[in-house]
């Protein structure tokens, strides 16, 4: 209080220093905003170009914004507080520039009541001569830091760069998901009085493209028929914000089409490869853990014949629950295919190769079992301790699965039992039928006379 | 008193004064100063170099009792200080005490390191208290006291070096050095030609008053908080670890066996004081306290060996210290 009382009492020459403290603080608090504005300023035009170039979503460029100025903020005001000078040294500074000997210093510094009077009003006299020596304006100009225009020219490399760099970046390339690129179009259009319906179907698009369960053609074609749409929509609309707006619309979905018919396109490749695979109801550790991260953007891409069948999904199935393998899933299990064998890289073909191991070992001891002395009695039934794993007086018990997908041209050969017979004498083993746990068609030799699902241990004999 | 009859007055003082010395113009103002601060003066200097002509010009320039003590192996603390003599006086016989060299205004203790430790802290006392204790009885010194004490610094053989509790006492150490050509021709001109003067008495008959005025303005200068702040990190920069209480970075501190005392800090602060009147200003300036910082400290500054080995004087660790203490 004493201080600022003192600050505005413009007769005393202790007031120059008070008036070069206020002075040098504004210096500093430029100094401060010159270094730290400009990065702020360009950090928040690049949130803005990449928010206009969809690149990020509205919220992601506001909270950028928001951060980027909150840090500013902060950033300036820890640099700006310990800049602020002291009396002490603005008094010295004052007294080095007109030669007063320390008087500004001991005149801004001393507490006057502890000090005679007489000596107060003499040392205030002898420093007012010396008041004229300095000039605020003329001694203690501003002057720009070499930080400042570093930041500054930085900032502006940073912004033009980002200028022109965003535009000349592929349009497919952004990460923005598909619905939420059409769900913006389509709200965009809903605000435009004629565009009602083409906005509405816009979005049943989206929510369609979302669907796994949708043929990939359904929505290639769906979105053809929309694009027609909107391209005549767009020959008849007069105002050009609304032909802008169609046009976007109009290549988002030329996009999407794109995308579609790349991925489905990759599928056919995956297929004719031998994009067979087994899915198995068995517990697969590692490879069904890395399923589980997986998806996200492949949802969109993913194959309607790579879906498990209604009977996986209503069962106990691992990969039942994933509703939607993506394009690396498929990758990898034609990868899995293409061998012929189960990749023994992958932990959870090893476990469920080590399974069918387990189950011929079985069979054989079974067998090996049986030649010796514990053959039952024949005509009898057998006794309980002679059933194998699985079996029981009923049949077989809590059988377990697997679900086998062939590759095309096998799954096309399939009809023909001789083929598919002396496929599976050769060394390739090949599964007979798309799926296991349908029951082998009668004309299949080795089809079981009665109904049932395809055991596990069965699937080495299969193959 | 207004400042300009005490820059006036001490002006007088130091003419007077060089009337008589050739040279010397910075120890006669410090030793004036010390003075007027009501300090003693330790005058370090080898023989023949005027030490006992300056004080003895001082006094006669202040107009005020002189005495002067041969310090010497043998004196007992009773010579300086007095003792009670039996007396007869009406018939009565009592003790009377007769006073020592030690009661008058401005004392002499030439070459004060000849003489026992005993001996020597007989004026301690007399230094700090300004009185002396005989039989039980006190009795106050004259106002203003100062002792002006003088030692040799190379004759060392037979002499007992002041311990560091008397030292303490002395507000400024101050040498003395060898006249320049110039000097030493004006001093021949002065000493051995038939010319032979005496400083004159320039404070009036009630000088003691006078001096005690000015001793009351000489405080009263002004000093900025920034200035005596200054003064503490000195102060504090010379002091070993163990005596601040934490490490700091000056790095001459590996000479310093122990550093100063507080009263190292009065002596620099009323130093400065002193300085500033003089040159007629009522405030201290950091060329103040860089101006008597030298004898205020130097004799408080006890070095170690390696110091002594590498021949690192204090003023030097001083200098050093001066440099690596900012001021602000």
């Amino acid at each position: 209080m004493h201080v600022i009382s003192r600050l505005y009492d413009r007769e005393r020459p202790e007031n120059l220093v008070f008036r070069l403290v206020a002075k040098l603080s504004h210096h500093a608090l430029w100094d401060s905003l010159l270094i730290f504005l400009p990065p702020v300023l360009a950090l928040i035009y690049g949130a803005v170009v990449l928010s206009h170039a969809a690149w990020i979503s509205d919220l992601a460029s506001f909270l950028v914004i928001a951060v980027a100025v909150g840090l500013g903020v902060l950033v300036v005001l820890l640099r700006y507080r310990p800049l602020i000078p002291s009396v002490s040294s603005a008094a010295q500074l004052v007294d080095q520039r007109s030669g007063a000997n320390d008087r500004f210093l001991t005149l801004a510094t001393i507490e006057p009541t502890h000090v005679p009077a007489l000596l107060v009003a003499r040392l205030s006299q002898e420093t007012a001569g010396f008041m004229e020596r300095v000039e605020l304006k003329r001694d203690f100009p501003y002057k720009l830091k070499r930080s400042a225009c570093w930041s500054f020219g930085m900032s502006l490399i940073a912004a033009i760069l980002i200028h022109f760099l965003v535009p000349l970046a592929a349009p497919g390339t952004h990460t923005l998901p598909v619905r939420q690129r059409l769900s913006g179009l389509a709200e965009k259009m809903a605000q435009k009085p004629g565009l009602n319906g083409l906005a509405q179907e816009l979005k049943t698009l989206a929510a369609k493209l979302e669907d796994p369960k949708i043929h990939q053609e359904e929505k290639q074609s769906l979105a053809q028929e929309i694009e027609k749409k909107i391209e005549e929509q767009q020959k008849k609309e007069e105002q050009q914000e609304n032909r802008d707006l169609l046009g976007e619309a109009a290549s988002t979905l030329k996009g999407i089409e794109k995308e579609q018919s790349a991925s489905g396109q990759d599928q056919q490749k995956d297929q004719q490869k031998g994009g067979g695979g087994i899915q198995s109801n068995l517990p697969q550790k590692g490879q069904g853990d890395s399923k589980q991260s997986e998806g996200g953007e492949g949802q969109s891409k993913s194959d309607p014949s790579m879906q498990p069948s209604k009977d996986m999904q209503s069962g106990n199935s691992t990969q039942g629950n994933q509703k939607q393998p993506d394009q690396e899933k498929n990758q990898q299990q034609s990868a899995d295919a293409k061998g012929d064998q189960p990749n023994p890289n992958q932990p959870g073909n090893e476990q469920s190769k080590e399974k069918i191991g387990k189950s011929q070992g079985a069979l054989k001891e079974g067998a090996g079992k049986d030649k010796a002395s514990e053959e039952p009695p024949q005509g009898a039934p057998p006794a309980e301790r002679f059933y194998k794993a699985g079996e029981g007086k009923e049949g077989i018990s809590g059988a377990r699965y697997v679900t086998v997908q062939l590759p095309e041209e096998v799954a096309a050969d399939s009809k023909g039992a001789s083929r598919a017979t002396k496929e599976s004498k050769g060394t390739r083993a090949r599964p007979q039928v798309p799926l296991s746990n349908v029951p082998l068609p009668a004309h299949v030799p080795n089809a079981p006379a009665e109904k049932q699902q395809l055991p596990i241990e069965y699937r080495g004999i299969i193959r | 008193m207004e400042p300009e009859q005490f820059q006036k007055t001490l002006r007088r003082l130091e003419a007077e004064v060089q009337r008589v010395i050739v040279g010397h113009e910075d120890l006669i103002r410090k030793v004036l100063i010390a003075f007027f601060a009501g300090g003693h003066v330790l005058l370090e200097g080898v023989p023949g170099l005027g030490k006992t002509l300056l004080v003895k010009s001082l006094s006669h320039a202040l107009g005020m009792s002189f005495k002067r003590i041969q310090f010497t192996p043998d004196l007992m603390p009773s010579d300086i200080v007095g003792t009670e003599v039996l007396t007869e006086n009406i018939g009565r016989r009592e003790f009377q005490f007769k006073k020592g060299p030690i009661f008058a205004h401005v004392v002499l203790a030439d070459e004060i390191n000849r003489a026992t430790p005993k001996t020597q802290s007989a004026v301690l006392e007399a230094m700090e208290e300004r009185q002396v204790t005989v039989f039980g009885e006190s009795h106050v010194l004259d106002s203003p006291f100062m002792v002006l004490a003088t030692q040799n610094p190379i004759e060392l053989e037979g002499t007992y070096p002041l311990p560091e509790a008397q030292l303490d006492r002395f507000f400024f150490k101050l040498l003395v050095t060898s006249p320049t050509p110039v000097e030493l021709r004006e001093i021949l001109k002065r000493t051995t030609g038939t010319e032979s003067g005496d400083a004159k008495k320039v404070l009036p008959e009630d000088g003691g008053k006078l001096v005690s005025e000015m001793n009351q303005l000489l405080r009263q200068v002004m000093i900025a908080p920034p200035i005596e702040d200054y003064v503490v990190r000195l102060v504090h920069a010379t002091q070993t670890d163990s005596q601040n209480g934490g490490p700091s970075n000056i790095s001459v501190k590996q000479y310093v066996r122990f550093g100063s005392s507080p009263r190292g800090a009065q002596s620099v602060i009323l130093g400065a004081k002193g300085n500033a009147l003089i040159e007629g200003r009522v405030h201290v300036s950091y060329a103040d306290v860089e101006k008597v910082i030298y004898p205020a400290l130097r004799h408080r500054l006890i070095l170690n060996f390696q110091a002594e080995a590498e021949n690192v004087t204090a003023d030097q660790v001083i200098a050093e210290v001066i440099k690596q203490v900012p001021k602000n």
